[in-house]
């Protein structure tokens, strides 16, 4: 089914573990977590605020809210996918406060607040196993380009194939941190995908003949 | 192998997410893969998105940036605000009332005379809205309609926020455990799902009398226990008492002996008269205050 998916359970013994090392106070348990999930959340809260240092605010706030939150964390999802739905609830609240204090210029615009990717990125490679894209097919430019397509994409659409194709999460994640049903998040990336494709188009003609070969 | 229909060109296009999803069924995917097999432009079609997948996966960050500044503040924040820390928390959350700021934990008594002042109140709930926190009101029908009547007035779509369930009117229980563990429950599952900030909003002395509600008695275990349970959860609570209407022994204890803090004429203040849970609980089953 899902080709990125993880699909752990909710809780896993390490992650209780480590529930109970933050509880206690543990500074070096928190600074591995930081660690862990500082830079995704940094890229995801920038979908929603226009500049970067606001997105910075905004994970501060975020990794505050866990702080304040942990004695009250009960499992009932991972530790990260609760984490992201903190982050994506003040992004979206603080996204309100900015739109309607000034006019908004788009996020993800040129500069960008990308990291290097996570190990375990996205394969998607779907039940047959013909296509292996040439790496060279990605030019600075169609990266460029991928990048102002997705800063012209409504939010949730962008939050969705960001969230799915660049940071690489499996919809089972993707559905849980922003709430929402799984056929939805499907309507969406399935809408994002096309767009994406259809803005690309012309890049891809030549990937075409690349491919053709099965 | 043979389809029940043969596929277009359009739906194809249209099932293609849910065809590299993994998300057809069976007899779809047949179909699917059946015209995919003899049709060109789809297999163009399929490569494309396939490539945009790809390339998404592939995005390079325009620079690498270092981090370790605010990480490093984040590790402060941690060490300084940490729930178990037990040391005075930093009072910097707007308690959205006079212009008074409350700290995580709080336990508030708030005394109102005019219904003004009880209207007035709303503003600790908009204060937790606009910042997307999470609110949940206890109390009598009565007084929640007029809580979210005022909020309205103020310019809040309160349906809105009933529906994303950042707003919540919790049941009432008739046992001072039942309400505890209903309130812990609203608190819990506001912070499952993201908001790591609740604040309650408790009117019970509206309801006195009716039945199914809770006893003064109930009412005062609840509120001597509320103390020690918000210590560790990510809540503010306030509890609106009456003095116009209430008994004394009320006021007294359950509002002045079971809340470390108090507000009234716009300000919060500690309060000295604050009974420890365990002993304000020993006290009222052996009867002796």
């Amino acid at each position: 089914m899902e080709t990125s998916g993880k699909g752990q359970p909710p809780v896993s013994l390490e992650e209780s573990a480590l529930l109970e090392a933050l509880r206690r106070g543990e500074e070096e348990a928190f600074a591995r977590l930081v660690a862990a999930h500082h830079a995704s959340l940094r890229r995801v809260a920038r979908l929603y605020v226009p500049s970067p240092a606001i997105a910075d605010e905004v994970v501060q706030d975020t990794w505050l809210g866990v702080i304040q939150g942990l004695w009250a964390f009960e499992g009932r999802s991972s530790l990260k996918t609760w984490i992201f739905r903190i982050l994506v609830n003040r992004a979206r609240t603080r996204a309100v406060r900015e739109s309607s204090r000034a006019s908004h210029t788009g996020p993800l615009a040129a500069e960008s607040g990308a990291e290097p990717k996570p190990p375990g990125s996205p394969e998607h490679s779907p039940p047959d196993p013909d296509s292996s894209p040439e790496r060279s097919v990605l030019s600075r430019e169609l990266g460029e380009r991928l990048r102002a397509v997705i800063d012209g994409l409504p939010a949730n659409l962008r939050t969705v194939l960001w969230l799915r194709d660049v940071e690489g999460w499996s919809s089972e994640e993707v559905c849980s941190a922003l709430a929402i049903q799984e056929t939805n998040q499907r309507v969406l990336l399935h809408r994002a995908r096309a767009r994406a494709r259809s803005a690309l188009e012309p890049y891809l003609e030549d990937a075409r003949e690349g491919t053709r070969r099965r | 192998m043979t389809p029940s229909a043969d596929m277009t060109c359009e739906e194809l296009m249209e099932t293609v997410t849910a065809y590299l999803e993994g998300a057809l069924p069976l007899s779809g995917r047949e179909r699917f893969e059946a015209h995919h097999r003899g049709c060109a432009g789809c297999q163009a079609h399929v490569a494309q998105v396939r490539l945009v997948v790809s390339a998404l996966g592939r995005l390079e960050p325009a620079a690498s940036e270092d981090l370790s500044e605010e990480q490093a503040k984040v590790l402060e924040v941690f060490r300084t605000r940490g729930l178990h820390r037990r040391e005075q928390r930093e009072r910097d959350i707007p308690l959205g009332v006079g212009s008074e700021r409350a700290a995580l934990g709080d336990h508030i008594a708030y005394f109102w005379e005019y219904e003004r002042e009880f209207d007035a109140i709303a503003g600790f709930l908009a204060a937790g809205a606009s910042l997307g926190e999470a609110c949940v009101l206890i109390g009598h029908d009565i007084a929640n309609e007029r809580l979210l009547a005022s909020l309205e007035r103020g310019g809040l779509n309160v349906g809105a926020l009933v529906e994303e369930r950042q707003l919540q009117v919790a049941s009432v229980r008739s046992s001072a455990d039942g309400l505890l563990l209903e309130l812990d429950g609203r608190i819990k599952d506001a912070v499952h799902r993201g908001m790591p900030m609740v604040r309650i909003l408790g009117s019970l002395n509206w309801g006195r009398g009716t039945p199914g509600w809770p006893s003064d008695r109930e009412i005062m275990r609840l509120e001597a226990q509320v103390t020690t349970a918000a210590e560790r959860l990510p809540s503010i609570v306030v509890c609106t008492y009456d003095v116009t209407t209430l008994p004394g022994p009320l006021l007294v204890r359950g509002g002045l002996e079971c809340h470390p803090l108090t507000f009234r004429r716009d300000c919060l203040r500690h309060n000295e008269h604050h009974v420890p849970t365990a002993r304000f609980l020993e006290e009222l089953s052996t009867g002796s205050s």
